[in-house]
């Protein structure tokens, strides 16, 4: 089918050959049917409205929004607005004492690390995220708000704070999330007075579109930050992962039968899903990571059990599936979750309830011991030093893990090679425009010189046409 | 009772389920949830992660429950599970002393952890087991009392005092939810646990003022 619609583009009408803008050069469907020029100006033109389009909404924002800010300041200054940096300042004069027990805090007990000397605060212009990312971002924020009332005052606030904070990396990823975190609940606050009437669910959405353009700008500066040791401890849990091969699902009391086929299809899947939590970049998306991957251990725990899995089998099961998948940067990534995520998700929500399994999960590996796998410790020993072999390792096991590297190996390959397509692409329609230029200056100049002669050659109702390349034009590419 | 549009408040609240294995902490969730006991007919995925929404006295209530796992290997990991929990409810099984104990451990725990920031529900489950009792009514409830918990009798089997159980522990917090809110208020907004604290929100229009000039002209 593809190849015959392809061949029989080459026995198009003489018509269809030409630019569709009527400029009587040949087009190509390569530029939507224009000639190089025109698709170079129309390109242009495109480009440049876009850009010019982003610059007016952005200006009228910060017009508005500073022309609503003067007319509300002289009115009422009770209403409590939204302050993120007062608030800042307020917390670094005021001791710490009443922060909550975290997650953080479990994992990370009394030391604090300082912030690494030398951390010019310069260079967070240089290392601030890929413009494209952070661009389609802002932009997509701009789309959802802009239909909202109040959208644009929104927008204005969110960019003002997110952009001061990329500049205050080196005060450290803690103090950032105590301010991130501050400033979601008091924007929520007010959105949640300022759209008294509708649905809870209308505030957590644009509460939803917050966090991803805040935290897809953010992301550089926070995750993993260079000021914390989440890199170091990473690795540590990497290597302890890796020193925990042998432990099977006897040991762990993981209910599964990777006998059954589907059963172990789950058990791939669920592996393939957490891994996959590091390459997302919004809370919301890693935590849809992890609610996906149980999802999958819920089910191999069905299919093996014939009954709905509580705690007592899902814990173990996630467990096995960590030392298993031995996801990259896991430590970085519940951090990470941990200090940007949008509390209230964690809280009560579904997916908060997978990720606190998820944290429960790491600390018991950590912390793993033989007692925890009811052995004795010297037996522990043994497995740990590699004297003693577990019994199914690897066979079984070790395949699923195997395939789904091999298929992230592939994929990884796949996506360079893309990319390298994409490349070389570019390069080759960079390469038409100016060899078509190229030859269209040949043609000219070559009608120029002999102009009288020509001209008189051509047909009299083919004027319009007289730019037109000459037909020995294929034979040059060919050559 | 159901009076709609009254406060217009609604809340969230995180409860947890802990006690040892085989108390029926499951099957008391799936009880109450799906109203389902030891039922073969597997059409729901999990049951460690259950929700239910209540309507009381006219205000909205989230419920999440988060069943824990109740492996002695797991004891260490409760902190991660119970952080920022508005309740918990202890389980034990009327017919194992044990477990009894075990519920006392958890309570010195979570005191310890999280004061009287939570609400505490000691439940005696199996009741429908009189005949084989190993722990006193009046011994539990007396020790409720002692730590400022509440002792509620259960049987996940035939359905008895589950639901008692969780709208008594949903009106609870919901009191302790809104003097925190009230403290909250006379503070000065000040307080950093107020974020990960209990969530209340306005989510319903404001009725209309009754009454008025319109009735009469
Ligand atoms: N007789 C009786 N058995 C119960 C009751 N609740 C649970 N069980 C049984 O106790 C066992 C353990 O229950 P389960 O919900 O899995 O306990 P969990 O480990 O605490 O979650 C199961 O066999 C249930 O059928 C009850 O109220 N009465
Ligand atoms: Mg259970
Ligand atoms: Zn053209």
């Amino acid at each position: 089918m593809a190849q015959r619609s392809e061949r029989r583009r080459i026995h198009l009408d003489q018509s269809d050959l030409l630019c569709t803008k009527g400029c009587g050069f040949y087009g190509n469907t390569a530029w939507q049917g224009l000639c190089s020029k025109c698709w170079r100006e129309e390109n242009q033109r495109d480009k440049q409205k876009q850009i010019q389009d982003d610059w007016a909404l952005a200006e009228r924002l910060q017009r508005e929004e500073e022309e609503a800010y003067a007319s509300r300041h002289q009115k009422a200054q009770s209403q409590a607005a939204v302050t993120p940096f007062n608030k800042f300042e307020e917390r670094k004069t005021k001791e710490k004492s009443s922060k909550v027990n975290t997650v953080t805090k479990f994992f990370t007990p009394s030391s604090k690390t300082p912030p690494k000397k030398g951390s010019p605060s310069s260079c967070s212009t240089a290392n601030r995220p890929s413009s494209a990312d952070t661009d389609l971002a802002t932009r997509e924020f701009i789309d959802f708000l802009k239909p909202l009332k109040y959208g644009r005052q929104i927008f204005r606030q969110c960019r003002a704070f997110t952009e001061s904070m990329a500049y205050k990396r080196d005060m450290g990823v803690e103090d950032m999330s105590e301010c991130v975190q501050d400033f979601y609940q008091s924007l929520s606050e007010r959105l949640h007075t300022q759209f008294k009437g509708t649905k809870m669910l209308y505030v957590e959405g644009i509460m939803d579109e917050v966090e991803r353009y805040m935290t897809t700008r953010l992301y550089k500066e926070v995750f993993c930050p260079e000021t914390s040791d989440d890199e170091k401890k990473d690795l540590a849990v990497q290597k302890r992962i890796r020193a925990l091969h042998w432990v099977t699902t006897e040991m762990l009391g993981v209910p599964v039968d990777e006998e059954i086929p589907e059963a172990s299809d789950s058990v791939v899947k669920a592996i393939t899903d957490v891994i996959e939590l590091d390459s997302k970049r919004v809370p919301k998306d890693k935590l849809a990571c992890i609610t996906r991957c149980s999802k999958h251990i819920f089910n191999a725990i069905r299919i093996s059990k014939k009954e709905a899995a509580s705690a007592d089998d899902f814990l173990p099961t996630l467990i096995y599936i960590v030392l298993k998948a031995n996801p990259p940067r896991l430590q970085s990534n519940i951090q990470y979750i941990t200090r940007f995520c949008n509390p209230s998700r964690l809280m009560t929500g579904e997916d908060g309830y997978y990720f606190t399994n998820l944290c429960c999960a790491l600390a018991f590996i950590e912390k793993l011991d033989g007692k925890s796998l009811n052995m004795t410790s010297e037996e522990f020993d043994r497995y740990m030093s590699g004297v003693q072999v577990s019994p199914n390792w690897p066979p079984v096991d070790g395949a699923a893990l195997t395939q789904v590297h091999e298929r992230l190996d592939l994929l990884s390959g796949l996506g360079e090679r893309q990319e390298l397509v994409m490349e070389r692409a570019r390069q080759l329609e960079s390469d038409l425009i100016d060899w078509t230029d190229e030859v269209e200056q040949n043609v000219q100049s070559i009608l120029e010189t002999f102009e009288a002669p020509v001209s008189s050659a051509i047909d009299s109702d083919n004027v319009e046409n007289e730019h037109l390349p000459p037909p020995l034009t294929p034979q040059v590419f060919a050559g | 009772m159901a009076a709609a549009g009254g406060g217009g408040k609604s809340f969230s609240f995180k409860v947890v389920l802990l006690g040892e294995g085989c108390v029926g902490k499951t099957s008391m969730v799936l009880r109450y949830c799906e109203n389902k006991f030891n039922d073969k007919h597997i059409t729901t995925l999990q049951a460690s992660f259950l929700t239910k929404k209540l309507n009381i006295t006219g205000k909205r209530v989230n419920l999440a429950i988060w069943d824990t796992a109740g492996q002695e290997r797991f004891h260490a990991l409760g902190p991660i599970y119970y952080r920022d929990s508005n309740g918990a409810v202890l389980v034990y099984d009327i017919t194992d002393e044990d477990s009894f104990q075990k519920v006392k451990n958890w309570v010195k725990e979570l005191r310890k952890m999280l004061g009287n920031d939570i609400c505490l529900c000691i439940v005696g489950n199996k009741i429908d087991l009189d005949k084989d009792r190993n722990v006193s009514t009046e011994e539990a409830e007396s020790y409720a009392a002692s730590v400022g918990a509440k002792h509620y009798r259960t049987s996940a089997k035939l359905n008895s005092g589950i639901e008692e159980l969780f709208l008594d522990l949903c009106k609870r917090m919901m009191e302790a939810a809104q003097v925190e809110e009230r403290s909250k208020g006379n503070g000065g907004g000040q307080s950093a646990s107020g974020r990960r604290g209990v969530q209340i929100v306005d989510d319903e229009p404001q009725a209309p003022p009754t009454g008025g000039c319109c009735s009469s002209g």
